[in-house]
């Protein structure tokens, strides 16, 4: 397995038959076997939250068990938000919930969020949020959201992104449910995520479906560009990911 | 045959910038590129500018023309701080690196008037690292630019990532002193970026060794092939530093 943790459907790429086989093509292309699915359009618009949520779950059943659909839910409409994400746990079988502070306007150390982290740990499912961008979207401050919630397990998106890979491996170390996926740090922030955070809690990911395929062609160059030995490759890209949502090793 | 240089590569000491001038060489000439602006590390970026400016000139003296050297100076220095950019010119500096979020200090910040003026005067291209969040974004860099026009802008990393998308109303917002380097850019991004401004002051550069320069080249030719853009990968930089190709 080659799991990838971290791509969009909708917006730029279309949930229809051609979309979906155009995405299963791209990720065999590129050695991919399975990976999880986040809404796109829900992302941006909140008018598309419950659209979109089905729609990526109905192209995930659709492609043989390669697709885990997670949905997206806006924060701040509290009670309805947590009532969509319960929908999506319990109707369309969703495996995890994507945020993103930023876009969604909304701090991670609010009580909307603490609730949705809340139902996330009742449903043993992982909330993966954008990080890497100040104000709302700090490794740190998922870290301290992390603690509130042991039973829950929070992914950093993007592991800090350029500029704050460095807090990534200390919210890594302060929590150790927080866990990282290499998506969109350089080279070199990927080498010192590997060496020093710890590997069982890192998955790789493309952001495929944010932008056209090139995404996918240029974070899989650079994974292999690490050179990682074939324990560490394995732990990220099979291992952790089939612990994580209980998929066969 | 396109001459390609490299337009900022980080000779460190330490941490993840760790790289010696013999791997950096080897890099190159594997990625076919001719030469490389080289600059101190973040250490010296931050706080050891006179150390970092010796050891970078020493290097490009021993490397046979290949490297091309930057040097940096906190503008917290003030006028001590000119000073030694007039020492490292002197020396032989071609281009002063700012990078205000490990300077401390916000890029359009006033502070940086005097550095700025001294760097107008001496015909030296400021490059400033752009991307940290508030320290500096690239729309601070277009309204410091507006503001110096005796001085000369390079817009290092395109805003990546998150300022990117502010790049569109950057490019449009330009000033003629304001050039642009495409390290740490997302490879399709940059072929935008470089369409936009129909192929002038864009600058090829790696951030090597936070970057692989042969990987990125590979990925950035795909959008802008070598011989179709040759400015990019190199004319536009030796026309900025005044360097032969």
């Amino acid at each position: 397995m080659f799991f990838d943790a971290h791509t969009h459907l909708g917006l730029h790429v279309a949930v229809d038959d051609k979309g979906l086989a155009d995405w299963l093509a791209t990720w065999t292309q590129f050695g991919v076997t399975h990976g999880a699915v986040f809404p796109m359009d829900g992302l941006m618009s909140d008018s598309r939250v419950r659209q979109n949520n089905d729609e990526v779950a109905a192209a995930c059943a659709r492609s043989g068990g390669r697709m885990l659909p997670f949905c997206t839910v806006n924060p701040n409409f509290g009670a309805d938000a947590l009532a969509e994400f319960r929908r999506c746990l319990e109707t369309l079988g969703c495996r995890g919930l994507k945020l993103h502070p930023w876009l969604q306007g909304i701090g991670p150390n609010s009580k909307e969020v603490d609730a949705l982290c809340e139902l996330a740990g009742e449903f043993h499912v992982p909330v993966l949020f954008h990080d890497g961008t100040p104000c709302f979207s700090l490794p740190s401050q998922m870290a301290l959201l992390a603690r509130r919630h042991p039973q829950t397990t929070i992914i950093l998106g993007h592991c800090g992104l350029f500029e704050h890979w460095r807090e990534a491996i200390d919210a890594m170390h302060y929590a150790d449910n927080v866990w990282g996926c290499l998506c969109s740090p350089h080279l070199a922030a990927h080498r010192e995520l590997v060496a020093r955070a710890d590997k069982r809690r890192l998955l790789w990911g493309s952001d495929h479906g944010f932008g056209s395929i090139d995404q996918v062609v240029y974070r899989t160059g650079l994974f292999r560009l690490l050179d990682l030995g074939d324990d560490d490759r394995d732990a990220i890209v099979h291992r952790n990911p089939a612990r994580l949502f209980g998929l066969a090793a | 045959m396109t001459t390609i240089i490299d337009g900022y590569c980080t000779l460190g000491t330490e941490r993840e910038t760790r790289l010696s001038p013999e791997m950096l060489l080897s890099w190159m000439d594997k990625a076919g590129v001719s030469k490389a602006v080289i600059a101190p590390e973040d250490r010296e970026i931050a706080v050891e500018n006179a150390q970092g400016n010796d050891r970078i000139l020493e290097l490009s003296r021993l490397s046979k023309g290949r490297f091309i050297p930057a040097c940096t100076v906190n503008p917290w220095f003030g006028p001590a701080g000119c000073q030694e950019l007039r020492r490292a010119v002197a020396t032989g500096a071609r281009m002063l690196v700012l990078a205000p979020a490990l300077q401390g200090f916000i890029a359009n910040d006033e502070l940086t008037s005097g550095l700025l003026q001294t760097a107008g005067q001496l015909d030296v291209p400021v490059y400033v690292h752009t991307g940290q969040h508030s320290s500096a974004a690239p729309t601070q860099v277009v309204l410091l630019a507006a503001r110096h026009p005796e001085t000369t802008f390079v817009l290092g990393h395109c805003g990546s990532t998150d300022y990117a998308h502010d790049m569109p109303a950057v490019l449009r917002s330009a000033t003629k002193n304001l050039w642009f380097e495409a390290s740490l850019a997302r490879p399709w991004a940059v072929g935008a970026y470089t369409a936009a401004l129909a192929g002038r002051n864009m600058i090829f550069g790696s951030s090597a060794p936070r970057n692989d320069p042969a990987f990125e080249l590979k990925h950035l030719t795909r959008y802008l092939p070598l011989d179709e853009y040759p400015n990019v990968y190199g004319g536009n930089l030796a026309k900025l530093l005044k360097e032969p190709l």
